[in-house]
């Protein structure tokens, strides 16, 4: 598909207004599960492309970085979470997860995997809610580990030109924890996300 | 039909495919007790439903990891939001044993499991339902591919008959440590030998003879390097070991001693004793080098002293003296 994306400044105003609601409720969460408090930045609304993204990722230190990602789908909307920590905040976001036992390969995958799950479930349940449609999730996937963002975002062929993202930063106060989260809106689901918006701004 | 009875019928097919369904589902309560347990958990686990229903979980399943499980379960509360558990992270959560003696590749079932939030009547969160995929296949299939990658790596980068690396690889990881030498300028050396009257080995006892001569060569390089060294099959009969962190000095007696054992140990094919030499030449790494291939070169010429001094012996290769070599300076 080589529709063109667009997005009106209202849409765009919109979307952002419901995705800060949505970090509002996912910071809440985040620090009832987490004990902690959890330092959110306002959500980057913007269309992009593929190259573009690495751009966006701002925050996350670009040399060592480990992705995650996750798909969801619900109401005609699908799309895929990315979560990029940064490889020095590994240590803290396993004390976090109060995974006390030696890490592991695998148990590093798991503090990864559960990560996402939470970060990235809490802040689109709350997307869902406004819009009044509900998401299901597959399992995260890795994409994978210590790696350049460069090569973590083109070891993966990419079949779209330009997609809606979301991009978030979460801080978690105290710990040494920094990660970016963008949610990648396919075209396809362009047109139910418009209806949806529009429906809300009437 | 009354309406009491739609849902009666509503309600035996939802359960009928709950039981039916492939896929383990199991709901546990607050207090991790059983509150469902459908057919597949009960043909897995060899647990009827009576037996575990009302019954805490970990008691009956020793195999969970009882703090892992419970730190899952309480996000699920807490976020109202599904979990995973895949098995590249934990093979099982359930430990089910392989119950296809045929086909079955596997010991055991692996597994993904989901966590899924149940709302009660008031609306709040107040049990789980735990979904237990079997994936056997789809991990069996992906740890042989891994390892059937693992091994065509291996075999594209080592050579056949000796198993030392090939060229190609070798010289990767020259290149490597050549950028580092140039950079940190710590003391690092090349050897570089060869068979002598290789030729004469191949006409006096044939080819599978000097196959063996080459075999016999490498086994003694690979019994006297260590592990940092980096040793491979440069050409025919032409042998490479690139030495980190070894001074030229260091480098000279290694190359000797390997000499040494090469001349004491002769080869022997078919009853037939083949004694052979080797003539060597060493190059140190040094600051005035122009790329790998001149550090190659230069070792190439004192093995070329070598076989011009007589062979079965080892030259240092000697760089002009106006070239001033850092590294020198910096290990003092």
């Amino acid at each position: 598909m080589n529709q063109t994306v667009t997005l009106s400044e209202d849409h765009r105003d919109c979307l952002q207004e419901i995705s800060n609601v949505a970090m509002g409720q996912a910071g809440d969460h985040l620090a009832r599960l987490l004990d902690t408090f959890v330092i959110l930045s306002i959500p980057h609304v913007a269309v992009l492309s593929p190259t573009e993204i690495a751009m966006a990722v701002q925050t996350v230190d670009d040399h060592s970085v480990s992705g995650v990602c996750q798909g969801f789908i619900g109401g005609g909307i699908a799309g895929e979470a990315m979560l990029l920590f940064n490889d020095t905040s590994f240590n803290d976001l396993a004390t976090l997860l109060e995974y006390d036992e030696e890490l592991t390969e695998a148990s590093q995958r798991e503090v990864l995997i559960d990560a996402t799950n939470i970060l990235v479930g809490a802040l689109l349940r709350g997307i869902a809610e406004q819009m009044d449609i509900e998401f299901s999730f597959g399992p995260p996937a890795i994409l994978g580990q210590h790696q350049e963002l460069d090569k973590l975002l083109s070891s993966n062929s990419v079949r779209w030109n330009q997609a809606l993202v979301v991009e978030v930063n979460y801080q978690i106060e105290n710990h040494d924890v920094q990660c970016d989260l963008l949610v990648v809106i396919t075209e396809h689901s362009l047109n139910h996300l418009l209806n949806k918006l529009n429906y809300l701004l009437d | 039909m009354s309406n009491s009875q739609d849902m009666l019928n509503d309600f035996r097919w939802i359960m009928d495919v709950v039981q039916n369904v492939d896929v383990g589902l199991v709901l546990i309560d607050k207090d991790y007790n059983v509150q469902l347990w459908n057919s597949f958990m009960q043909n897995h686990s060899a647990t009827h439903a009576e037996q575990i229903i009302g019954q805490s979980l970990f008691e009956k399943f020793p195999e969970i990891d009882e703090k892992w499980f419970r730190r899952k379960v309480q996000s699920v509360y807490v976020l109202k939001n599904s979990a995973f558990t895949t098995w590249e992270q934990r093979p099982y959560l359930f430990r089910f044993e392989n119950y296809r003696p045929i086909t079955g590749k596997a010991e055991f079932m692996y597994q993904n499991t989901t966590f899924i939030p149940i709302q009660g009547l008031d609306g709040n969160t107040d049990s789980i339902c735990v979904i237990i995929y079997d994936v056997t296949e789809q991990a069996i299939n992906n740890i042989e591919l891994e390892k059937a990658n693992d091994q065509l790596e291996i075999i594209s980068k080592t050579d056949g008959l000796t198993g030392l690396l090939n060229r190609k690889s070798w010289e990767d990881i020259l290149q490597g440590e050549y950028e580092r030498e140039s950079r940190y300028h710590e003391n690092c050396s090349l050897l570089m030998f060869d068979i002598d009257h290789f030729k004469k080995v191949n006409d006096n006892f044939g080819h599978p003879a000097g196959d063996e001569v080459i075999k016999q060569t490498a086994d003694i390089v690979k019994a006297s390097i260590r592990k940092s060294d980096v040793a491979g099959r440069y050409g025919g009969e032409e042998y490479v070991i690139l030495l980190p962190h070894t001074s030229v000095d260091c480098a000279h007696i290694l190359a000797e001693r390997i000499r040494k054992k090469v001349e004491a140990r002769p080869a022997f094919y078919e009853n037939q004793e083949i004694p052979y030499t080797i003539s060597i030449g060493v190059a140190e790494f040094h600051s005035s080098l122009k790329n790998p291939t001149h550090w190659i070169d230069c070792a190439d010429q004192a093995l070329y002293d070598s076989k011009q001094g007589g062979r079965n012996q080892t030259h240092i290769y000697q760089y002009p003296a106006e070239a001033s070599n850092d590294n020198t300076e910096s290990s003092n």
